[in-house]
């Protein structure tokens, strides 16, 4: 709302005089506003600016702190953490687990989602109803335990399939999402392909599929964030098993290690090689990502 | 007939993958946590069953009431900061602002970051001895002496800040969403018969609000609630008890944390207070859907 404007409009009763500040007081105004979110802008940033100035002091700094800048900048930090602190192992792990994740949720949920939307079937309503209940059933940490008693059972917590397999059986939403994308695809394509004699499944890998790419990459931008930042569950299962860890797993374990105290400067160096690939895609993607959540509770 | 055996095939084909990953990892879960709450199991040997043992073992557990007394501490710290603070930011964004969109991109940032990793930096910059949040305070002449910010005194509040900065973000785009679905014509209108600022705030912005505020408010209590990975990378429950939360206290009995906790494995009397972890969500969502429910009709 333009104030300037406002007050110029006539016939206004006499009470609403003191509707504008005068100049003096919309000067306030606007200065206050702007500190607030300046303040909150900084406040926002200042873990990051702190992740990365850290991960550039020498571990005497950060033992002693008081500083704000390092001194001289120490990009070797990185270089140890890839190595010597086997961030370059945690970085696979993560990888390769999001990875699959996503392509896995993004098949399971398109496959049932395209036939949710495009035909009918006995028990369809019981099948979406389930799926909306688990986006909202909360017991915590209590279903990882018969969940890794399963993988146990299958032999597939020696390995990161069992964690990949968990996660993507929590597709709920992106089947949602992608219901939604279905719905924009006109049904005359699949017909018009159905008489070309095209049968039901090359139709959809063929021919549907590959006009979801925009709705895909939408769900599978979110698939990846949940799993690149999944911490508990890959905690749980890799608990004796190290080499699986993933980027939040071992950053966090070196925070209870031993020598915690003089690693902090490998922690924040680590910290900012697990924050840079989501930072990064949000960035490039960063109106997609507002544009869903947004969209959340529009309905 | 034979079309239609070709048809039900399909539709299994193409949903059998959700519909095997959702019973065995999304409802069996919690089938088992129903039976074993009646059962005494320690996750080997025989589970015994016990009737209704666990839950007068629940209502005795000081522990966990302690816990849900910090979960009721926790997340309406994180409501009261969160909620105004999101709405704020977003009334402001909402009108023409210049740089609105990087300040937007700034204060959603956040919620692409893992919240165990930035946990770890937090762990670290609020460190009282040499952590930079008391660096800056003491630079800025704020405070005098360092502040035990891990310490029993100000954990909560810690833990709180920092939920606090990864949520505003979230739910001012949300706030937003609703905002900038309000018809503009009703604040010209409204103008024009001389309301100011406030008034328009109250009598336009705040009603008009009203729906999407209240599944905003809902999403936010569950996710206070339901917070406790933060928690459990910064201070893992601690110092003393003082942030145990009732997901993290689950979580103590269901896999071993690190050693000299006082909570000892036991599925069966997890599963117990999983149970009731979950009745205490759905009450509390229960009840804020009864108090709440004139948000919803408003004109």
């Amino acid at each position: 709302m333009n104030e300037s404007v406002i007050s110029k409009q006539p016939g206004g009763r006499p009470q609403t005089v003191d509707r504008t500040p005068g100049t003096a007081g919309r000067i306030v105004t606007r200065t206050v506003m702007w500190l607030f979110l300046l303040a909150t802008a900084v406040l926002t940033l200042f873990p990051l600016l702190m992740t990365l100035t850290g991960s550039l002091k020498t571990g005497a700094e950060m033992m002693t702190g008081g500083t704000l800048f390092p001194a001289k900048l120490q990009f070797n930090n990185y270089a140890e953490a890839w190595k010597q602190a086997n961030f370059a192992r945690y970085t696979w792990n993560s990888a390769f687990m999001s990875v699959m994740v996503t392509v896995g949720t993004l098949l399971v949920a398109s496959m049932a989602a395209y036939v949710v939307d495009r035909r009918d079937f006995p028990g369809k309503r019981i099948y979406v109803t389930v799926q909306a209940s688990m986006m909202f059933i909360s017991v915590g940490a209590i279903v990882l335990r018969p969940q890794f008693d399963l993988m146990v059972a299958l032999h597939l917590n020696t390995t990161l399939w069992g964690v990949i397999l968990i996660l993507v059986s929590a597709h709920s939403s992106t089947f949602f999402m992608l219901q939604g994308f279905f719905k924009a695809i006109p049904r005359e394509l699949d017909e018009a392909a159905m008489v070309d004699g095209s049968g039901f499944i090359r139709t959809f890998f063929r021919i549907i599929l590959p006009l979801l790419t925009p709705g895909l990459g939408v769900a599978g931008l979110f698939a990846f964030r949940h799993a690149w930042n999944e911490y508990i569950l890959p905690l749980v299962f890799t608990m004796t098993n190290p080499k699986l860890q993933t980027l939040t797993v071992g950053l966090a374990n070196l925070r209870y290690g031993s020598s915690a105290a003089m690693q902090i400067h490998l922690m924040m160096a680590g910290a900012c090689l697990s924050i840079l690939p989501m930072l990064l895609a949000y960035i490039l993607a960063n109106k997609t990502f507002i544009q869903v959540t947004a969209g959340s509770v529009k309905g | 007939m034979i079309y239609k055996w070709k048809r039900l095939g399909e539709n299994s084909l193409f949903l059998a993958p959700s519909v095997i990953l959702t019973l065995t990892l999304g409802i069996y879960p919690l089938i088992w946590m129903l039976r074993y709450m009646f059962y005494d199991y320690a996750g080997y040997g025989e589970a015994l069953f016990t009737g209704l043992d666990n839950f007068s073992r629940l209502l005795r557990d000081t522990l966990f009431w302690e816990s849900v007394r910090n979960t009721f501490v926790f997340a309406g710290g994180k409501l009261l900061l969160t909620l105004p603070l999101s709405l704020l930011l977003a009334v402001i964004l909402n009108g023409r602002l210049r740089g609105s969109n990087l300040l937007r991109g700034i204060y959603f940032m956040p919620t692409v970051i893992s919240t165990a990793v930035i946990s770890v930096v937090f762990y670290n910059i609020f460190n009282s001895y040499n952590g930079m949040v008391n660096t800056v305070l003491m630079k800025l002449h704020l405070v005098s002496q360092p502040v035990d910010w891990l310490g029993p005194k100000h954990a909560m509040l810690t833990v709180i800040l920092v939920a606090v900065w990864g949520a505003v973000g979230n739910y001012m785009l949300l706030f937003l969403a609703g905002l900038q679905s309000i018809p503009q014509d009703l604040y010209e209108s409204a103008s024009i018969d001389g309301a100011n600022a406030g008034r328009r705030f109250w009598n336009i912005t705040l009603p008009m609000l009203a729906p999407v505020a209240q599944m905003v408010i809902m999403l936010a209590i569950i996710a206070s609630l339901k917070g406790y990975e933060s928690i459990m990378v910064i201070t893992e429950g601690g110092p003393i008890g003082k942030t145990e939360v009732m997901y993290l206290y689950l979580y103590k009995l269901l896999f071993p944390v690190s050693t000299g906790s006082p909570v000892t494995q036991q599925l069966g009397y997890g599963s117990a207070v999983g149970f009731a972890t979950a009745v205490i969500v759905g009450a509390v969502t229960g009840l804020y859907f009864f108090f709440s429910r004139k948000m919803n009709k408003v004109y």
